[in-house]
């Protein structure tokens, strides 16, 4: 070995001996979380059967067979070197510490919540130091991370299964972080998700995907479709729908947001303000009993008001703003948030006119009908019972991929490309003749409109409308600062990204009932530190990823044209000789 | 309603207004330099008026002597508070993004409005018994003055009233000889026209953003002091309201001008005052009241970015700080 390389901290251990400590130690996990972990039930998810996984076990076992797949990897098992085509060892590192990480964390707790190291069996020291191996042979091979390399075009057959088992896998993990039934399980849940998105990442698998998505668009969606059909169709009872209907919401909310923010570059601080407006026309034509107004309009018409109300809110609030610089729009529309807030208490007879009701907001607005199946009933499809919330969760997810599909088509259209140029620079957006002002306005009513709609679905299924609802921040999603943290966290200008960013904002904060009033610290501190470490999100745009890192792209093209400059002038020469 | 009525809603307005054109100082001049809303300045305002309960619940002798002695105890602290969180505020947070898209610091300095608020409602001590009890959760009170207001006329003004009123004409005194006469303030200016210039001309352009940030803590200090001295309370969300309607003043008189940013906020601090007292008169269920007083200052700031866009006093160049 030479000095220079033992200087960088290169390991003196053989590749092969650390190749083989990852898969002893990986099978060993393995056999691991089929023993007793410690010797009482009285750790959630009973930890003390011999025979087969339970409870925190079943993630170690799960990321350990990912393990013995990336082992496979390294040992250049043919067709498994697609996996990883930035190198195999990140991978490695990452899903070792998943499993270190989750399992320690669960072997920790053990210990701690039943007070010692004795409620530890033989099988949670084999555990222990099983996990142990893996991690530290990950972390004895050096670095192997490269450019990938081109793959050989994957026949279509072959595409469309990986699609499908890729978004079914993703489904499967999101309903297991949603059922997780006690704070350990998530906790364990959530660090090996964490560890394990961070080798995927950067082996390259994701942003293989990602290619594959982005060329089969069709199959992508359907199989999104049917993944989000399977969920709650694999539900048992209406518990958790109504978790994911939460979510779903947020989403649909956080998705139109990412319109006004990601593609036109609008930051909308009262979006909510909006969610609210719809929501409040949809319940006070309902037929509720508290509205004032004593019609009961059909579905499609409370659809239609209350996005045409709240886009009129949006052109009433956007057109004296919009034409002015964007740093007034921010706070206009913080303005209008906190007012329309104000407002709906107003409105309650006593200190201005009866509308709203104040205070009480609209209750009793009554459960869909549409087509004469009723939302509030409990039905029986394909031998599967829905209640309520499961009801909503088809027609939210009808919502959804609406919102998504208009997002779509948006992006990829004229009217996006106007967008983008504007957020990016609206005075030479202007020399190239895009009309900034029209524009923008386009973008934040339709942003509006998308609001309204998810508003007179969430009147629907909460039944109830009251002001305090519709905050700009609260301890609960949705409000205007949740949803700014969703679209921020997940990456502007996506539709992956808001839709992580609220699955993670509203999940994490539900799950883990002891940061309860912490929340929106963390959140703002979130903010700050993805502004200034990942502007571009978790899941970043490919364009805003080019904008926020400017200057390293940059630096980086310039390194390579210097390379294939030198690599030309070589090849010249050699041809000359 | 009488002539002393309306006076006296006028006298209101005119002591809500002078509040509201302190705080709005601090957004106009970091506005003025780097055209940056720092939305985070509402808390700012918020630690201004913690910081000086602070000196005054933790010091035991400052509560025995009279409050006006006590006063400039109190104003030292609460600046000291906003100070050190509006220089940390520039330095950590929005320095290294002088560069980003325009999002970025905008982003972050929500982020750091919710950090800050929470700071104080997780972790703000206050004495209980011996010991400190953290968090704030309900209205922490604050001294204020005993006596009777004065009469002018009729028109009754309170002691704190008077004292707000006093205490911004002479920061606004200080603020213009500061801009006008002083080295730094001409720096300030010069950074204000054209930061790549100003640079080029010798001036330490960090520095200058420094000082806007300090000064406009120091101001909102004042602001918030005078806050719990009108108001008699402080709450760890006292900044929201507050820094919107600052915000809303600034705006009204022109952004990026120190002197548009008190007369903004008279303005603001009068039209809403008043709109609401004449229309809680005028109805007999005092329908439009004084609930709707944030609204008329919302449909106040709508209606000048329509009509006049660059605020009342417009943004003057030469006098942008």
């Amino acid at each position: 070995m030479t000095l220079e390389a033992s200087l960088a901290g290169q390991p003196r251990v053989s590749p092969s001996l650390a190749k083989a400590l990852v898969a002893l130690g990986t099978v060993l996990t393995l056999v691991s979380t089929f023993l007793a972990w410690t010797w009482t039930p009285d750790f959630p998810g009973d930890l003390s059967v011999n025979g087969y996984p339970g409870g925190n076990q079943w993630i170690t076992l799960v990321v350990s067979v990912l393990l013995l797949v990336a082992v496979g990897v390294s040992y250049d098992v043919p067709g498994l070197r697609w996996i990883a085509p930035r190198g195999h060892v990140r991978l490695l590192r990452g899903l070792a510490l998943a499993n270190l990480v989750s399992t320690w964390y669960v072997l920790l707790a053990i210990a701690f919540e039943l007070n010692g190291l004795a409620n530890w069996v033989s099988g949670s020291w084999v555990a222990a130091i099983a996990t142990l191996l893996p991690a530290a042979g990950s972390f004895l091979l050096a670095d192997d991370r490269r450019e990938p390399q081109r793959a050989r075009p994957l026949p279509r057959w072959v595409q469309v299964p990986i699609i499908f088992v890729a978004i079914m896998v993703a489904m499967f993990v999101a309903d297991y972080g949603i059922s997780t039934g006690y704070t350990e399980e998530f906790v364990g849940f959530a660090f090996a998700i964490g560890f394990a998105a961070w080798g995927l990442n950067s082996s390259g698998v994701l942003t293989r995907l990602t290619a594959l998505t982005a060329k089969n668009r069709v199959v992508t969606s359907l199989s999104a479709l049917v993944a989000a059909l399977v969920f709650v169709f694999i539900q048992n009872g209406d518990a958790y729908n109504s978790v994911a209907d939460d979510i779903l919401i947020f989403a649909t909310v956080a998705l139109g947001l990412n319109i006004v923010v990601g593609l036109a570059g609008l930051l909308d601080l009262g979006y909510v303000a909006f969610l609210g407006v719809g929501a409040y026309t949809a319940a006070l034509v309902s037929g509720a009993a508290s509205s004032r107004f004593h019609v009961a309009y059909p579905f499609w018409a409370q659809l239609v008001l209350g996005i045409v109300v709240s886009m009129i809110a949006g052109v009433i609030i956007g057109a004296p703003t919009l034409r002015l610089r964007g740093d007034y729009l921010a706070i206009v529309t913080l303005g209008f948030g906190e007012i329309f807030r104000i407002v709906v208490n107003n409105l309650n007879g006593q200190s201005g006119p009866d509308l709203t009701n104040g205070p009480e907001g609209v209750y009793g607005v009554p459960d869909l009908k549409l087509f004469g199946y009723d939302f509030g009933r409990t039905h029986t499809l394909l031998g599967t019972t829905f209640g309520k919330f499961g009801n909503y969760y088809l027609l939210l997810l009808a919502a959804m991929a609406i919102v998504v599909f208009i997002f779509a088509r948006v992006n990829d259209s004229r009217l996006g490309r106007a967008w983008v140029a504007i957020r990016e620079d609206e005075t030479a957006a202007e020399a190239m003749g895009i009309h900034g002002y029209r524009f923008k306005l386009l973008a934040f009513g339709l942003g509006a409109a998308l609001a309204g709609l998810a508003g007179t679905i969430n009147a629907h299924l909460l039944n109830t409308v009251t002001p305090d609802q519709y905050n700009f921040s609260a301890t609960s999603p949705p409000n205007s600062a949740f949803l700014l943290a969703a679209v921020v966290l997940g990456g502007m200008g996506t539709i992956t990204g808001p839709l992580l960013g609220a699955a993670l904002l509203y999940l994490v904060p539900y799950k883990l009932q002891f940061f309860n009033n912490k929340q929106l610290l963390l959140f703002g501190l979130a903010l700050i530190l993805m502004m200034r470490f990942r502007p571009e999100g978790l899941v970043p745009s490919r364009r805003r990823q080019l904008e926020f890192h400017e200057e390293q792209i940059a630096e980086a093209e310039a390194h390579e044209a210097v390379l294939a400059d030198a690599q030309g002038a070589q090849e010249e020469a050699g041809a000359a000789a | 309603m009488t002539t002393t009525d309306f006076l006296q809603l006028v006298t209101n307005g005119i002591v809500q207004g002078s509040m509201y054109g302190l705080i709005a100082v601090g957004y106009t001049m970091v506005y003025g330099i780097i055209q940056l809303i720092n939305f985070a300045h509402g808390e700012i305002f918020m630690f201004g008026g913690f910081g000086a309960l602070a000196v005054y619940l933790w010091i035991p002798w400052v509560q025995h002597i009279p409050l006006i002695a006590a006063l400039p105890l109190m104003l030292l602290g609460g600046m000291t508070a906003s100070v050190l969180i509006a220089m940390g505020a520039e330095r950590f947070a929005y320095r290294p993004l002088r560069t980003a898209p325009r999002l970025a610091p905008l982003i972050t300095a929500i982020g750091l409005s919710f950090v800050l608020q929470q700071l104080v409602f997780l972790w703000y001590p206050q004495p209980a018994g011996g010991t400190a009890h953290l968090g704030v959760t309900a209205a922490v009170p604050f001294p204020n003055f005993s006596g009777k207001p004065f009469s002018v006329g009729g028109v009754l003004l309170q002691r704190a009233g008077l004292l707000t009123v006093v205490v911004a004409v002479l920061c606004m005194a200080y603020l213009a000889y500061f801009v006008s006469k002083t080295r730094t303030g001409r720096a300030m200016q010069a950074t204000a026209q054209d930061p790549d210039t100003a640079r080029l001309m010798g001036i330490d352009t960090d520095r200058v953003i420094v000082v806007a940030f300090v000064l406009g803590g120091a101001f909102a200090a004042v602001a918030a002091i005078t806050y719990g001295l009108r108001f008699g309370q402080v709450t760890f969300d006292m900044g929201f309201s507050a820094g919107l309607k600052a915000f809303t003043a600034a705006v009204l008189g022109g952004i990026g001008n120190v002197y548009g940013a008190m007369v903004g906020g008279l303005v603001l601090g009068i039209a809403e005052v008043t709109t609401s007292g004449v229309l809680a008169d005028y109805h007999v269920t005092s329908q439009w009241g004084t609930a709707w007083q944030d609204v008329w200052a919302f449909v106040l700031l709508i209606i000048v970015l329509l009509v006049r866009p660059q605020g009342l006093l417009g943004e003057r160049v030469a006098d942008r700080a």
